[in-house]
């Protein structure tokens, strides 16, 4: 018995040590960040971009509840207010969120902020896009915490997750150097984070790459998220124009008009220049085909 | 003779009839209703894109085709129609019918005030069919099931 306890306590010991050391938050170090003055218009352009106002609301207030099956997740007040929303946070502290998926405290956001797209974020980008939400007026509205069941309300254990699903290399190297294709990965990839939907997730709520924006179950619950890849199951029917006229006015092809949480996604890219809904087109169109599931 | 009359006189009657007296289910009814709404939208997006010439009265004609939907549309979705027909009616429309009601008359009021605007040119009609075009969206945001076919 006291031999067994001999081994057992520093295997327990190293275990714990080993998941402290795995877990720990990677952060982005302040010598890291670019001497780059904030340029406003590309903020607003990049704000539009990640849809930021679909989820924390035309005010940055938060308070949307995204039900999911890990619990319930609160959207965070993230208006320049200095005690509810995120006013007093530095820059390097609100790259490390946005990109390292890192509160300033130095605990772990849930991936149902979608870090694991803006990790592949331009550090420009993301100072620009700080300088536009300071530029919002504060509001104090108090978001309660989110309700999450065991374990998954483990924070710590969310280091294991990224360890293997936080990654800011961009996802297709299909070495095209066309630059249209390589601003539309960009803007797909990062900042809009179109994966996060269009992407099907595996049981551990990652993205599952090998079925890369061939569409997945409907985050409302009822139907589907289209396969938006060159496949006949998907957009192969669609010319660029085409999918850039959907983006800037919400027609399809056949004019039907677009529904679901499609409806802010649209309207948000309608407000970029038209030059980088094309890139999106292109590069859409230079992905791998994939089929729908068979089910 | 009774049989005789039975089969060539009342039968058919009856079989013209059925349709009729039966109507067809309000899952497949207001889904062709809705593919008329899309037709008629088809021409005003394609002179807004460039691809149409401007022609006032047909403008005017796909307004009245939306105004007539928009007047029998929320009857079209009665108890018992939640499913079937590959319908794409989402159940909020059941559970949240206020809601959906609110969305359907902001559709009939966009379409009216697009006729009292009567476009005369593509401007005009830019200006009188975005906001119509804008009630679609925000119906189809929270009343539509949406999928890939």
């Amino acid at each position: 018995m006291k031999s067994l306890l001999i081994w057992l306590f520093p295997l327990l010991a190293g275990s714990v040590l080993a998941f402290w050391f795995l877990t720990r938050p990677d952060l982005i170090r302040i010598s890291e960040l670019p001497d780059h003055i904030p340029d406003f218009a590309n903020g607003e352009r990049i704000f539009h971009a990640g849809g930021c106002a679909s989820c924390h609301g035309v005010d940055l207030a938060g308070g949307l509840e995204l039900k999911t099956a890990f619990g319930t997740f609160r959207v965070p007040n993230i208006s320049p207010d200095l005690q509810e929303g995120i006013g007093a946070w530095s820059t390097l502290e609100f790259v490390n969120a946005m990109m390292r998926g890192v509160s300033p405290d130095g605990v772990h956001y849930y991936p149902a902020f979608p870090y694991a797209s803006y990790t592949r974020m331009d550090l420009r980008d993301v100072i620009d896009l700080k300088a536009r939400l300071d530029a919002f007026e504060p509001t104090d509205s108090r978001i309660g915490a989110h309700e999450i069941g065991f374990p998954w309300n483990l924070r710590r254990g969310i280091g294991l997750w990224k360890m293997r699903y936080l990654d800011p290399d961009l996802v297709t190297n299909g070495g095209s150097v066309d630059v249209l294709i390589k601003t539309g990965r960009y803007l797909v990839e990062g900042p809009g984070h179109c994966a996060e939907c269009h992407t099907p997730r595996d049981r551990f709520g990652g993205l599952d790459r090998t079925r890369w924006m061939a569409g997945g179950p409907s985050p409302d619950g009822e139907g589907r998220v289209p396969n938006i890849t060159p496949h006949p199951d998907g957009l192969a029917g669609w010319t660029e124009k085409d999918i850039a006229y959907f983006l800037e006015s919400g027609f399809t092809p056949d004019f039907d008009l677009v529904g679901g949480t499609m409806v802010e996604v649209q309207e948000n890219i309608a407000k970029l220049e038209a030059s980088d809904r094309a890139a999106i087109a292109a590069y859409l169109k230079s992905i791998q085909a994939l089929p729908d599931p068979h089910d | 003779m009774v049989r005789l009359l039975l089969k060539f006189s009342v039968l058919p009657m009856l079989l013209t009839l059925t349709p009729v007296v039966a109507g067809e289910p309000p899952q497949l009814e207001r889904h062709e209703l809705m593919e008329g709404v899309r037709d008629a939208a088809k021409p005003i997006a394609k002179m807004s894109k460039g691809e149409l010439e401007f022609d006032a009265a047909v403008v005017m004609a796909s307004f009245q085709t939306w105004s007539e939907a928009a007047k029998v549309f929320g009857d079209m979705f009665p108890q018992g129609s939640e499913t079937g027909y590959d319908t794409e009616a989402r159940e909020t429309i059941w559970s949240d019918r206020e809601g959906f009601n609110a969305k359907l008359t902001s559709f009939d009021e966009a379409v009216d005030a697009a006729i009292a605007a009567n476009p005369l040119d593509l401007e005009g009609l830019n200006a009188a069919a975005g906001p119509v075009f804008k009630a679609c969206k925000a119906c189809h945001e929270g009343y539509r099931v949406e999928d890939e076919d």
